[in-house]
């Protein structure tokens, strides 16, 4: 089946990834899609009480201890229609430190996962096992809200994410010398990463070349959620410019998602916002989110046309 | 490849289209100002203080040219002439799908020539 891969992660806590992610999966599903939502955060899993789901088995930790042989084993359904969800474990402790072995049994099972949707939310910061999730989907989802602490995290998060693809790319071609060069600028001298970019491609072009092929698969979504007017909204983009700018990434701005009082009380009563408020402007931002998120994925794997005026003059 | 601030073109500074009007570089003025304005929310923690005033004088430069017409016009025909003009003596280099001109020497006269090739002798005889 031809999946697509999702994952909506984020440098802060509370921003809202567990909303995004389910109400991304509500609207999918409400589509008729075949949609699976995976609660990732293996270190804080509630996925299951944001759709109004009691917490029990099978869940992730089943598949890792061997419990269920395959992770789509571990799904279950919801109470809403083309959504199953894989609940994130609470008896299997320190879960989310996983060895290297369980991370790659997880993400190859993911990856094979029948279903057309598959939504990762994942856990707040930037460790390891978070970015290998947030890398490996078709697109990452960056959650931020309009708060300097969390547009702080959200860089830290985007440069992780970037220094982490560069050490991948420079383990697979073999090029440990540039890798040690960036972590000793960037980790000892404390330069930035546009400065270590920049002085390296002035230094040698061929350094700059590698640094461009590696980046150019790497273009992440952002959400701005919790915005309280236009203006807060306008603050997406202009992240999306900076990053473009300043840390040399395609960050492809999805929208904003207003907030909403009525969240909060729904949260508390345990049940989704969406399938209850569909003519909500939060309902609408998911849709256009959603609208956007499939026009990138359509997109983000081509290299834009290249225009030419043979014969301009 | 990767762009230094600046190498970034007036268009691509300021986030418009080449065929944007006067309205809508005005916008994009007044937002590439706010997003990179001391105390931004937008480049907080990313952009150095060195960076910023040097991207900050890059918009001014930008919005200065693309307001008038005539500037215009001619920054546009620049940049077309750089991007798309294809001298037939210039030597071609394939690289990462994009066609890429190497510079060429400007070609000197006859007598600049001879002129060159003795006065280059002359150290060496002396």
């Amino acid at each position: 089946m031809d999946s697509r891969i999702w994952a909506v992660g984020g440098g802060k806590g509370g921003t809202g990834k567990s909303f995004v992610s389910s109400s991304l999966a509500l609207y999918l599903a409400s589509l008729e899609r075949d949609v699976l939502l995976v609660d990732a955060d293996l270190g804080g899993p509630n996925l299951h009480t944001l759709l109004g789901m009691p917490n029990g088995h099978p869940d992730v930790g089943d598949f890792l201890t061997g419990r269920v042989a395959l992770l789509d084993g571990a799904a279950v359904e919801t109470p809403f229609r083309g959504l199953r969800i894989i609940r994130g474990t609470a008896n299997v402790l320190f879960i989310a430190n996983l060895n290297h072995y369980r991370k790659l049994k997880l993400l190859r099972q993911i990856r094979r996962l029948p279903a057309q949707d598959i939504i990762l939310d994942l856990g707040t910061g930037s460790a390891f096992n978070t970015l290998d999730f947030f890398l490996s989907a078709n697109s990452g989802i960056l959650v931020a809200t309009p708060e300097p602490t969390a547009i702080e995290n959200s860089y830290l998060f985007l440069k992780s994410c970037i220094m982490r693809v560069l050490k991948l790319y420079m383990d697979h071609f073999r090029i440990p010398d540039l890798h040690r060069k960036m972590l000793e600028q960037i980790e000892k001298n404390s330069q930035s990463l546009y400065g270590f970019f920049k002085s390296l491609a002035e230094s040698d072009r061929s350094y700059g070349t590698i640094l461009y092929r590696a980046l150019r698969n790497f273009r992440p979504c952002l959400v701005m959620n919790k915005v309280r007017d236009e203006r807060e909204a306008e603050l997406g983009k202009a992240v999306a410019d900076v990053a473009r700018k300043y840390l040399l990434i395609d960050l492809h701005y999805l929208g904003a998602v207003p907030y909403d009082e009525r969240i909060h009380a729904s949260l508390k009563a345990m049940q989704p916002f969406l399938p209850a408020h569909r003519d909500s402007p939060v309902a609408k931002s998911v849709r256009d989110i959603a609208e956007e998120l499939a026009y990138s994925v359509e997109f983000s794997h081509r290299t834009p046309p290249e225009v030419r005026f043979p014969g301009a003059r | 490849m990767i762009k230094r601030i600046d190498d970034w073109n007036y268009y691509e500074l300021l986030n418009v289209e080449r065929t944007a009007s006067k309205e809508e570089i005005w916008e994009a003025y007044q937002a590439a100002l706010e997003t990179y304005r001391p105390g931004s929310l937008a480049s907080y923690s990313l952009v150095t203080e060195e960076e910023r005033s040097l991207i900050m004088e890059r918009i001014e430069e930008a919005y200065r040219t693309l307001r008038e017409p005539e500037k215009k016009r001619d920054y546009d025909m620049a940049l077309l002439r750089r991007s798309f003009y294809y001298s037939p003596k210039a030597s071609f280099r394939k690289s990462l799908g994009k066609v890429e001109i190497e510079e060429i020497a400007p070609k000197r006269s006859f007598w600049r020539r001879i002129r060159g090739f003795f006065s280059r002798r002359r150290p060496g005889n002396a």
